[in-house]
């Protein structure tokens, strides 16, 4: 026996614990004898069928006869025969039609009426199309069917096959259709009639239910009113299917893409970094020239950066500050460096752009910056590239600054190490030389990822004071960028850019991320 | 960053040892190269080199000079440079500049090769360096423009001149026929890759001999015979064109300094200009020109955050092949002849620390104490989208840039005030948007087949023009949320902002609003402080339609900075950064 008869619905335990070993029953007889809804007792018996808890033990099929509204209305009204009978003996001599009209007959009925009745002897039509008794008295074949809707009456309607005469069965034959049954007096209806018993498997079931003292009585559900009145102290809870598969649920829900850009601003808070913001349309200033990148730089050409189509370019800069940016580009302006020895453009340097590094931002946090102070930008950042499964459109950088006396290589391999354990989760760490404009010297960082090996976490250097100068800072200043996308792509469990701004709701409600 | 192909065996014969890749991986870091392919078949080696400012390490030769001076040391001499107070004699070979490039293409450096023929490696390298020297270093040619020739031919003095482009004619290299400079800018492949940089030009530059033989026709392209370098050829004339004279003469430095490593000796070449050059009306290539750069001992101390002896950093300076003196804390140094990145003290400090090695420098934690802390507006944020998600709202995140199509044709507006890129890359990202709602409504539009309902919202950030602000565009936080199903509709979006301004602790008002994207009589404006901050309602059909959605949608959108700096006038922006 597979079952677990803590499962068993209600139902099915009342059947097997109220049936006895070769007991046969049917539908009709369980229902009434367990007080069933309609409906509930082909349920149990599907069920425990399903379940090999029943047997069939015979099946056969029975023949109803069922007055239909037809023959509903001749019971108490007659049949057309009768009617047209009584018309005719009621003294004046008419046609058909005359007839069909005075006693509510449709000619149809009427025709066939008449043809049976003459047929039989009881009725004929003279010269003049009237029609005349020609045999006085009730004709057998119409006594026959009075008597059959008599009977139906009495019987709720419904006449079994198997109980009539020989005569009855014929009388039935004209009065009496399986399909259009209708216009007909009588629909003959046809129906299954299956016994059934326990099953060697139901008894086994019906015992084990006795041993478990399981009666079906037990309660669905729990309702106020059984706390209001007490009435739970009475009742056992039936047990339920616990690994039936639940529904689902649509939640709110933080996007996970989301989720994790904040957990890597929580991080840097938590490391002591202040956040910055700024605007998505910035200028060439800020978005390069502060960056101490010569304007005819490659990176600042029209391939890699997007123009504002209107307006083009910014009313002023704020000074003193493009005064010494332009100073320190041209000349060195004081700072100790040659400059890059070239007209600086102050038109150009007005040319809005749509920010193109998370840098720019850690730039403009140096006029008045914090000294001892650390600054964090995530922003969301834009480069004319082919949007494919590695370059987005627009997409986020992670940009900071770390201004102190104190600060130096040495610290900034300490604060790379630090990102590299704290916010890429990594144990091994690799330091090499890197380039950036606007630092010397600059370190790249990698990491060891368990799967995909090594890879770059990020980039760093300490600012150059061509850039730290001319906005007013006269202590080393870290710079880092780490590439956090990567690290998205990675905990997300995706390999796709694009992935990360999907529209695709179904996508975004089951993606989370990786173990 | 430029890719270089090195013979790995001409690599090793030059740099004088021999390693496994990994090894040479690891070696390459004081060039900030990596190794980025190995062709077993062909034993050719792909580098990538990261340091835009030392194009010396694009060529074998270059970057088998630095590994070499880095694990075996020797700092080579050149001897055939030129500079002021000693200029070597360039005999006969003169290059006469025509007054009229001056406002064209103004400069030019030159110098012969003789004594060896040239064999096939380092042939290719000089090609290769040629295209990188002349891609990277000199912005596709621009400012930098190299050619090579067989100095047998060539009569001296050259003539670098300014030409009638229509009635000048020569045979180009890679051609059988004689054409004008104007038709090789539109026939020859070269001329239409190149053309750009001289087409606007009233004269074109042309380089002959003292005969009117043809060298070439700078940027562009060489002539068919003094231009066709070969194999074996002993001889050769290299000269370089461009707008920016001190890169000219360092890209000639590193020419010649490869080929001098390569055996081969290196003649000057007298330039005689009629105008007057950062260098003087005459120089003599090989030019030296690089200034002394002195560092003190508690300058590299403070940023390396060690305390280097001075002799030391000699050393370290010398692994990287840069001589140094010392005096007292001072270290001068001496600019190796092929390097231009030495601009300030930092640079040298740079070298001092790949000559000592990234593992000798410990990290350290800075100890100094700062506050972290986020920004206000992001703590705004974060509170509505705890409040959203608790509305039962599935967070969304999108791309900023989009399409007209999407942001204005879809959503039944004028795009009046969209901040528009000049130089889309394509029309699918052409416009910055200036609201949520045309994100929302493509993933309703994509969405389809998720079960209903459907409950989105963004925060991010829009921006549109305004005249009034110097950028001339405001960048503002946004909150975009829609409702998608068979029931959504005004009621439940309303509830939904009743919800969210109650838990924000602000108090709004309504006011009808007729607004294209929604159905007249069910939008509705939101106001804070009798400011408007928003709006809400029923999407209009035929916006749905436009995105092809069939499924009724509700949607609201909220000026978070609005909303949080109360009395924030239109033209400004957040304050935490404004």
């Amino acid at each position: 026996m597979d079952i677990d008869v803590k499962q068993l619905h209600p139902l099915e335990i009342k059947v097997l614990l109220g049936m006895s070993e070769g007991e046969e029953f049917d539908l009709p007889s369980l229902t009434s004898r367990f007080n069933l809804k309609a409906g509930q007792g082909n349920q149990a018996v599907s069920w425990l069928m399903g379940k090999n808890c029943l047997e069939e033990t015979s099946r056969r099929t029975r023949t109803f006869y069922e007055l239909t509204e037809t023959g509903q209305t001749c019971v108490s009204e007659g049949t057309p025969a009768e009617r047209m009978l009584a018309c005719i003996d009621e003294g004046e001599i008419k046609t058909l039609p005359e007839i069909a009209s005075k006693a509510g007959i449709d000619n149809k009925d009427a025709g066939s009426s008449f043809g049976k009745l003459s047929k039989e002897g009881y009725l004929s039509m003279d010269d003049d199309k009237r029609v005349v008794r020609k045999t006085p008295g009730t004709p057998p074949s119409v006594a026959a069917v009075r008597g059959l809707l008599e009977k139906a009456e009495s019987a709720r309607g419904t006449l079994e096959e198997s109980a009539l005469t020989e005569e009855e069965k014929e009388a039935l034959g004209g009065v009496s259709k399986k399909r259009g049954a209708g216009d007909s007096l009588f629909r003959v209806v046809e129906r299954e009639e299956v016994t059934y018993s326990l099953s060697a498997e139901g008894l086994q079931v019906k015992a084990a239910l006795t041993v478990s003292g399981i009666t079906g009585d037990e309660a669905g559900s729990l309702t106020p009113e059984m706390l209001a009145d007490g009435s739970w102290r009475r009742v056992s809870f039936r047990s339920y299917n616990i690994s039936s598969p639940p529904q689902r649920v649509l939640l709110g829900r933080k996007n996970p893409y989301v989720e994790f850009l904040c957990g890597v601003k929580d991080k840097l808070t938590s490391l002591g970094f202040e956040e910055l913001d700024g605007p998505l349309v910035e200028t060439e200033f800020w978005n390069g020239d502060a960056l101490y990148m010569p304007q005819f730089h490659a990176a600042r050409d029209i391939h890699d950066v997007y123009y504002v189509k209107e307006p083009e370019y910014a009313r002023s800069i704020e000074q003193p500050w493009l005064d010494n940016v332009a100073a320190v580009h041209e000349n060195g302006a004081g700072t100790g460096s040659s400059g890059w020895g070239y007209t600086f453009d102050r038109n150009f340097t007005r040319r809005l752009v749509l920010r193109s590094q998370g840098t720019v931002l850690s730039a403009r946090r140096l006029v008045g910056a914090k000294v001892p102070g650390k600054y964090f930008a995530l922003v969301r950042c834009f480069r004319y590239d082919q949007v494919d499964a590695t370059h987005g459109a627009d997409f986020y950088q992670t940009d900071g600054i770390i201004t102190g006396e104190e600060v130096n290589l040495k610290t900034l391999l300490g604060v790379l190490k630090m990102f590299a354990e704290e916010v890429a989760g990594a144990k091994e760490v690799k330091y090499v030389p890197g380039y950036f404009p606007f630092t010397e010297p600059s370190i790249e960082v990698h990491v060891k990822h368990p799967v995909l090996g090594w890879f770059e976490l990020g980039g760093s250097g300490i600012f150059r004071p061509e850039v730290t100068k001319p906005l007013g800072i006269d202590v080393p200043v870290l710079a880092w960028g780490i590439g956090i996308d990567r690290m998205a792509l990675m905990q997300l469990g995706i390999n796709d850019m694009r992935e990360l701004f999907t529209a695709d709701i179904e996508g975004v409600r089951l993606r989370r991320r990786q173990d | 960053m430029p890719k270089i192909e090195v013979n790995l065996k001409d690599l090793f014969h030059l740099a004088e040892f021999e390693t496994d890749l990994d090894e040479l991986e690891r070696r390459l870091v004081c060039a900030k190269a990596e190794i980025d392919g190995f062709d077993e078949s062909t034993g050719t080696l792909k580098v990538e080199l990261n340091d835009t400012n030392r194009p010396d390490l694009w060529s074998t030769g270059g970057l088998a000079r630095l590994l070499r001076v880095y694990s075996r040391g020797g700092i080579p001499r050149y001897d055939f440079f030129s500079s002021l107070g000693d200029v070597k004699d360039a005999d006969k070979r003169v290059v006469m500049v025509d007054p009229a490039l001056e406002t064209l293409r103004p400069y030019i450096t030159a110098f012969a090769v003789t004594g060896k023929p040239l064999d096939e490696s380092t042939l290719i390298d000089l090609i290769q360096t040629q295209e990188k020297l002349c891609w990277n270093y000199g912005q596709k040619r621009k400012s930098i423009a190299m050619g090579v020739y067989r100095s047998d031919m060539i009569s001296y003095p050259v003539q670098y001149r300014a030409v009638d482009p229509d009635k000048t004619t020569f045979v180009p290299l890679g051609m059988e026929e004689r054409l004008s400079l104007r038709e090789i800018l539109e026939k020859h492949p070269k001329g239409r890759e190149f053309g750009g940089i001289v087409a606007a030009f009233e004269k074109f530059p042309f380089l002959t001999d003292s005969r009117g033989e043809v060298l070439s026709f700078p940027p562009v392209i060489n002539s068919a015979e003094i231009g066709a370098v070969q194999v074996r050829d002993e001889n050769l004339f290299i000269e370089m064109t461009g707008t920016d004279l001190p890169s000219l003469v360092h890209a000639a430095s590193i020419v010649a300094c490869d080929l001098s490593d390569a055996g081969h000796t290196i003649l000057p070449v007298r330039i005689e200009y009629p105008f007057t050059t950062c260098f003087g009306r005459q120089i003599t290539v090989p030019w030296y020109f690089q200034e002394r750069l002195s560092i003190e001992r508690a300058f590299a101390g403070k940023l390396l955050g060690e305390d280097l002896a001075p002799e030391e950093m000699k050393a370290c300076l010398a692994k990287m092949g840069v001589t140094s003196q010392v005096e007292g804390d001072t270290v001068t140094i001496t600019v190796p002849e092929y390097r231009n990145d030495f601009m300030h003290p930092v640079d040298i400090v740079e070298d001092l620390m790949i000559g000592r090695g990234m593992d000798s420098f410990d990290p350290v934690m800075p100890r100094e104490f700062t506050i972290g802390r986020l920004t206000s507006e992001e703590l705004f944020l974060r509170d509505v989208r705890n409040i959203m998600i608790g509305l039962g709202f599935q967070e969304m995140i999108y791309n900023y840039l989009g399409s007209g199509k999407n942001f204005i044709q879809k959503m039944n507006i004028t795009g009046e005030g969209m901040v528009r890129i000049l130089n889309p890359m394509t029309e699918n990202y052409e416009y910055v948007r200036n609201s949520t709602l045309p994100a929302l409504l493509e993933s309703e539009s994509v969405s389809g087949n998720a079960v209903y309902p459907h409950r989105i919202f963004e925060t991010g950030k829009v921006a549109w023009l305004d005249k009034e602000k110097n950028y001339g565009s405001v960048t503002r936080n946004f909150l975009g949320f829609l409702a998608a199903d068979r029931e959504a509709g005004f009621n439940e979006i309303s509830s939904h902002v009743s919800a969210l301004f109650y838990y924000l602790s602000k108090d709004y008002t309504l006011e009808e609003r007729e607004d294209p994207r929604f159905i007249p009589g069910r939008t509705a404006g939101l106001l804070y402080q009798g400011v408007s901050v928003g709006i809400m309602g029923e999407l209009h059909p035929a916006v749905l339609t436009n995105w092809g959605i069939e499924m009724p949608a509700a949607a609201c959108e909220i000026d978070l900075d609005a909303l949080m700096y109360p009395g924030l006038s239109p033209h400004e922006e957040g304050t935490s950064w404004k």
